[in-house]
C-alpha cells in the first residue's frame, strides 16, 4: 500500500463517524418509531382523550408547520432589508460589523430568545402563550440564518451583471427589483427553506411563548396557542413509565425528522441549482 | 484688441460645439494614482480613439465620464454642464453617457427583453418594444435575430451578445458613446459590422473608443489620444498621429516598444 492509500484510508476512517451517526441516528428513529408510524398517525386529529399519547399528531405537524411559516415570514423582509443594506449601502467597516453582530445573535442560546419572549410578549405586550408571542421570537432566533444565506445569494451574482445596468443608468431600486432579486432568488429561497428547517428543529423558544401540550387544534387567531410537534416529543418524552407515550414521542420525532430533512433537502437542491446558474 | 476678441470668441465657440470637457481630472483609487490631471475635450460628433499601454488608466477614464466612478478630482462637463450637478444626479448621467465594455453582458433574459432592458418604466419599455427592430438594425443585428427575438439573449454567439449590448445601450438614447474595447475579443466580421455601426451613429454623437489595437485605430480615423500611467501624453488628428507623433512615448508605444512614461514613483 502506498502512502497515498493510507492517507485516504485515514481520512475515510475519520469520515466514518460524520457518515455513520446521523444514518445509524436516523435508522433507530425510524426502528423506534415503526410500531405507530402510518398514514393514520400523521392525518388524523387528537380526539381528546389521553391528551394525545394514542392519537395521531395532525393538530402538531399543522402546528409546527404554522409557527416555522410564520417565522420565516417575518424574518424574511428583515433579512432582505439588512442582506440589501449590506449590499448597497455598508462600507467595509459597517459590513463588518453587520456580520459580527449576526454572529453574536446567532450564537445566543435559543432558550434565551424563549425567556425574552415570555417577558416581552407573553407578559409585557399581554399577547399571552400564542402563535404570534412564538413565530415572533422564532422570526428572532431564524432572523440571522437568513440574512446570512440572503446575503451569500446576493454575493453569488456575477458582478458584471449590477455593473451593466447600472451603466445603463438604473437607480437602486430598479436594480434590486429587475436584476438582483430575479437573479438571486434561488439562493434566496434556499435560504428561507434553511431558515423553516431550523425554525422547525426548535424546541426551547416556542416552550414557554406558543405551546400547549393538548386541547389546541387549528387556532382560531394568531392569539391563541399552538401544539407543536417539538413540544409533543418533549412532553411524551417525560411519560417514560408509558410504552405508548413512548412509542408515539418516538412516531412524532420520526415525522419532525422527516419534514425537516425534506426542507434541507430542498435547499441544498436549489444552492446546486442557483450554484450552476452564477457560473 | 481685435484679435484677442476673435480668440476668445473663437475659444467660446469651440467649448460650446464640444460635447466633453475634462480638466484637470484626478483620480485615485485604492491610494494609487490612477489618473492624473487629465484634460480632454472631445468634438461634437466623431470618433476619438484613446489609446495606451495596459493600466494607462484608459477604463477608469471612461468610467469616471459615465459616473460608474464618483469619487474624483477635477471638472467634467458634458455640453456646457457640470457632471457633478447633472439634473437627477448620477443615475440620469449614466444614461445620457452610454457606455459598452470590453465583454458582452446580456441579461439571462430574450432578446427583445434585452434590449429595452436599459429603459425606465414598465409602460415605457412596453412601448419601447415597437423600436426594438430600430435599435437592432443601428447595431447591424436584426437581420440575424429577426426570427427569434423571444429567444434567451444568451444562446447568441459572443460578437452577436456585444451587437445586442450595444442596442441596448442605443436603446436609452444616448448623447454620447463611450466604448471599452468592444471588440477586442470578437472575429473579424463582427469587428467591422461594430466598426460599420459605430461609424454611422459617429455622425450624430461623439464617441470615445478605447482600444489596443493600432491598426484599428488608424481605420477609425478622427481624434487619438495617447494616455500612459494616467496622464494623456498627446492628443490630435489621427493621421497626423500615426504619421508623426510629436512625443518621444507616443513613437515608441506606437513602434510596439516599451513605454516609460515618467510616471509616479
Amino acid at each position: 500500500m502506498t502512502r497515498g492509500h493510507w492517507s485516504k484510508l485515514l481520512i475515510a476512517l475519520l469520515a466514518l463517524p460524520a457518515l455513520l451517526l446521523p444514518a445509524a441516528s436516523l435508522g433507530y428513529i425510524l426502528w423506534r418509531a415503526g410500531p405507530v408510524l402510518d398514514w393514520a398517525f400523521v392525518s388524523s386529529a387528537d380526539e381528546g382523550m389521553g391528551f394525545g399519547v394514542a392519537s395521531g399528531i395532525l393538530p402538531q405537524l399543522t402546528g409546527s408547520l404554522l409557527l416555522a411559516f410564520s417565522a420565516c415570514l417575518l424574518a424574511a423582509p428583515v433579512a432582505l432589508g439588512c442582506a440589501l443594506y449590506y449590499q448597497l449601502c455598508a462600507g467595509t467597516g459597517r459590513r463588518g460589523i453587520l456580520l459580527i453582530l449576526l454572529q453574536m445573535l446567532q450564537g445566543i442560546p435559543p432558550i434565551v430568545f424563549g425567556l425574552a419572549g415570555l417577558l416581552i410578549f407573553v407578559y409585557l405586550l399581554d399577547w399571552g402563550v400564542s402563535l404570534a408571542s412564538g413565530a415572533v421570537v422564532l422570526a428572532g432566533v431564524v432572523l440571522p440564518l437568513l440574512t446570512v444565506n440572503v446575503i451569500d445569494a446576493l454575493q453569488r451574482l456575477p458582478t458584471h451583471y449590477s455593473e451593466s445596468a447600472r451603466s445603463l443608468g438604473l437607480r437602486d431600486g430598479e436594480l434590486i427589483m429587475r436584476v438582483w432579486l430575479p437573479m438571486a432568488w434561488p439562493g434566496i429561497l434556499t435560504g428561507l427553506l434553511l431558515a423553516m428547517a431550523r425554525a422547525l428543529s426548535e424546541t426551547a423558544p416556542i416552550l414557554f411563548t406558543a405551546t400547549v401540550f393538548s386541547g389546541a387544534g387549528w387556532p382560531d387567531s394568531i392569539f391563541e396557542p399552538v401544539t407543536t410537534l417539538q413540544t409533543h416529543v418533549f412532553y411524551l418524552a417525560q411519560e417514560a413509565a408509558d410504552e405508548q407515550a413512548v412509542a408515539t414521542a418516538w412516531g412524532s420525532a420520526a415525522v419532525l425528522v422527516g419534514v425537516v430533512l425534506i426542507f434541507a433537502l430542498l435547499a441544498q437542491c436549489l444552492r446546486r441549482m442557483s450554484g450552476s446558474r452564477s457560473d | 484688441m481685435n484679435t484677442q476678441i476673435n480668440i476668445e470668441s473663437r475659444q467660446r465657440t469651440q467649448a460650446a460645439s464640444s460635447s466633453l470637457q475634462v480638466r484637470g481630472l484626478s483620480l485615485r483609487l485604492d491610494g494609487r494614482v490612477v489618473l492624473r490631471d487629465v484634460t480632454l475635450q472631445l468634438p461634437a460628433t466623431g470618433i476619438t480613439t484613446l489609446i495606451g499601454p495596459s493600466g494607462a488608466g484608459k477604463t477608469s477614464l471612461l468610467r469616471c465620464l459615465n459616473g460608474l466612478l464618483e469619487h474624483w478630482q477635477g471638472e467634467v462637463r458634458i455640453a456646457g454642464k457640470d457632471t457633478r450637478q447633472w439634473p437627477g444626479g448620477w443615475d440620469a448621467l449614466r444614461r445620457h453617457v452610454g457606455l459598452l465594455g470590453q465583454k458582452p453582458c446580456v441579461f439571462p433574459l430574450s432578446i427583445r427583453a434585452n434590449v429595452v432592458f436599459g429603459i425606465q418604466g414598465f409602460w415605457r419599455r412596453r412601448r419601447a418594444a415597437a423600436r426594438v427592430e430600430h435599435y437592432l438594425r443601428q447595431a447591424a443585428l436584426w437581420d440575424e435575430v429577426a426570427e427569434r427575438l423571444q429567444q434567451p439573449a444568451q444562446r447568441l454567439s459572443i460578437g452577436q451578445q456585444q451587437r445586442l449590448c450595444l442596442a441596448r445601450a442605443l436603446a436609452v438614447k444616448p448623447r454620447m458613446l463611450l466604448l471599452d474595447e468592444p471588440t477586442a475579443s470578437l472575429d473579424p466580421t463582427s469587428k467591422h459590422l461594430i466598426e460599420r455601426s459605430i461609424g454611422r451613429l459617429a455622425n450624430e454623437l461623439p464617441v470615445l473608443w478605447v482600444t489596443h489595437d493600432l491598426e484599428q485605430a488608424r481605420r477609425l480615423g478622427g481624434q487619438v489620444v495617447f494616455m500612459c500611467e494616467g496622464r494623456i501624453i498627446e492628443q490630435g488628428a489621427s493621421e497626423a498621429f500615426f504619421r508623426r507623433p510629436q512625443r518621444l512615448e507616443s513613437r515608441e508605444f506606437i513602434n510596439w516598444q516599451v513605454c516609460d512614461c515618467g510616471g509616479p514613483s
